[in-house]
């Protein structure tokens, strides 16, 4: 467990300078622009209008590619010039070295959830709504968001330690991310794709207000599945990447 | 406890049925510059990814400070610092930075940092981005990381390569002085011998995998000790009267060559040719490049 702490310490240390965070910007601030921009009928709720439209792009596109972001940026500078020699033949274990970088994923992935929840606020204010907040409601898709990319941020981690190279597993995550507009109209399929998985953890329950996007699966079932394939894939970047040869 | 730092015992890698690697026994003393010799793919990068934990061996077992790798691995690299291939740094950070990233892991206290920092002289230079560093000051910064833990054993892998003379010298003088002034075992690689001969007190020689000699550096220079090469106007007769004197030589290039052959029988050598009106432009000595003595060695073991 120290060693773990001492690693996370050393890796943060190596983000803190990088501008990554300015990435995490980029959604947030374009969901709250839909946001502004979006039409509220009197007649509607707005409140899951507003997170429906809003988090349509946010969470069909950018939020699964910058999970692959992500874990390739934290591999990068150890692609470069041989650094996981260097890192490795310190005194850390490997699983240390994993865990503490996931976990540098997983906090930079709620500080984007985080803004967002800003720009719903913000877009929230502009529109003056006047309901109450539905806290319930938009704690679930917040955290539910979050927990639904894990699955995925294994995922691209295992690859970005696979493959030594910053661009690949970037143009993968992309590749896969794409069609997410096709599957998300699968009952069958989006449930098992994890780049699916955010916009379904998402979106406000079935609601007419939410219109065909809703998901009409249970946001239990949708947990099962995202928890099940998130210790699938873990484990499996972890057992590889114990047995990698550097 | 025995006074071998490393030793290993039929180390072996291999890929896909071909030996990289090959029943290596490697025995570094205590206190030594060890020189790891070898061409280029002779298998150096791959045993020392092998003794710091990077690889696993296919066979044989590596025992480094009395400790077996495979059980102690976390321990013994906390005592051992590397430098593998190319430095490895976070450009984006000043070399302060890049040391605190290591120090973290390592648990050692911040004075360390200006410690090694002023062992490589880069205290001047500390605050500046890693990215903008020449490649002798990055190698310097290479160094700095590995001695950061105050290791027992400096594991360094080609650690002139792409420097120039100046760039080579420093970091030969830097390697020098850690087992005088800091008590610490060196492990240094190379394909020069004039490189390592320089520093080290014993050599391991490896190609293709296996050792072809492991002894130290005045037992090597006796094998490299080189002929004498006689460029004259007539060679062809000249090796005539050489063999008259009793004395074997070749005709190579136009030049008399004779391996071997002491100072006393060289200056008969030259008495007798002058006084056959031979003219002499020029008596050389002619060294043994490390190929050489990887031939001579490999004669040996064939022979034997």
């Amino acid at each position: 467990m120290n060693t773990f702490l001492r690693v996370l310490s050393s890796e943060r240390l190596k983000m803190s300078k990088s501008h990554l965070w300015l990435l995490a910007l980029v959604s947030p601030a374009l969901a709250l622009l839909v946001g502004i921009l979006t039409k509220i009928e009197p007649d509607m709720p707005a409140y899951p209008l507003l997170l429906s439209t809003m988090c349509l792009f946010h969470s069909l596109l950018f939020l699964p590619i910058l999970t692959g972001v992500y874990s390739s940026f934290i591999c990068r500078y150890e692609h470069v010039g041989g650094g996981w020699k260097a890192l490795l033949a310190l005194p850390v274990s490997r699983t240390s070295v994993f865990f503490a970088k996931f976990l540098i994923v997983a906090v930079m992935l709620i500080f984007t959830q985080l803004l967002f929840l800003g720009s719903y606020v913000g877009a929230a204010v502009y529109h003056g709504v006047s309901e109450p907040f539905p806290w319930a409601m938009i704690t679930r898709s917040i955290i539910g968001g979050w927990v639904a990319c894990l699955p995925l941020a294994a995922l691209q981690l295992g690859v970005s330690l696979r493959w030594v190279s910053f661009a690949a597993p970037l143009v993968v995550n992309v590749i896969f991310t794409v069609p997410n507009i096709l599957v998300v109209n699968s009952d069958k399929i989006r449930p098992y794709y994890p780049w699916a998985q955010p916009i379904q953890a998402m979106m406000p329950p079935n609601t007419a207000a939410s219109g065909p996007l809703g998901m009409n699966l249970p946001f239990e079932s949708l947990m099962i599945t995202v928890v099940g394939s998130f210790i699938l894939f873990l484990a499996a970047g972890l057992v590889y990447f114990n047995r990698q040869e550097i | 406890m025995n006074n071998y730092v490393i030793r290993t015992n039929g180390l072996t890698k291999s890929y896909r049925g071909r030996a990289a690697v090959d029943g290596l026994n490697l025995e570094i003393k205590k206190g030594e510059i060890y020189g790891f010799l070898g061409p280029n793919g002779a298998g150096k990068t791959t045993t020392i990814r092998m003794l710091l934990g990077l690889i696993r061996p296919t066979k044989g077992t590596v025992e480094i400070l009395g400790k077996d790798l495979q059980k102690d691995k976390i321990n013994i690299l906390r005592r051992v610092g590397s430098l593998v291939e190319y430095p490895s740094y976070y450009g984006h950070l000043t070399a302060i930075e890049n040391l605190e990233a290591i120090r973290r892991i390592l648990n050692v206290p911040k004075s360390r940092i200006d410690e090694v920092l002023e062992i490589v002289s880069l205290t001047k230079e500390a605050k500046r981005a890693v990215k903008g560093y020449s490649l002798g000051m990055k190698q310097r910064l290479g160094i700095a990381s590995a001695l950061l833990g105050s290791p027992e054993l400096l594991i360094l892998d080609e650690p002139t390569n792409g420097l120039d003379p100046s760039g080579i010298h420093e970091i030969r003088e830097l390697i020098k002085r850690m087992p005088q002034e800091h008590g610490i075992t060196v492990l240094v690689s190379s394909h020069l011998l004039g490189e390592v001969e320089q520093m080290a007190g014993t050599v391991g020689i490896i190609r293709e995998g296996r050792m072809v000699f492991q002894d130290t550096i005045v037992n090597l220079r006796q094998k490299a000790a080189g002929g004498i090469n006689i460029s004259l106007s007539e060679p062809e007769s000249a090796l005539w009267l050489a063999k008259d004197n009793g004395l074997a030589g070749m005709v190579q290039d136009g030049k008399l060559y004779f391996d071997g052959i002491n100072d006393n029988q060289v200056a008969g050598l030259v008495k007798r040719l002058v006084e056959n009106g031979h003219l002499i432009y020029r008596v050389e000595e002619r060294n043994k490049s490390l190929e050489d003595i990887f031939m001579e060695v490999i004669g040996e073991v064939k022979s034997l």
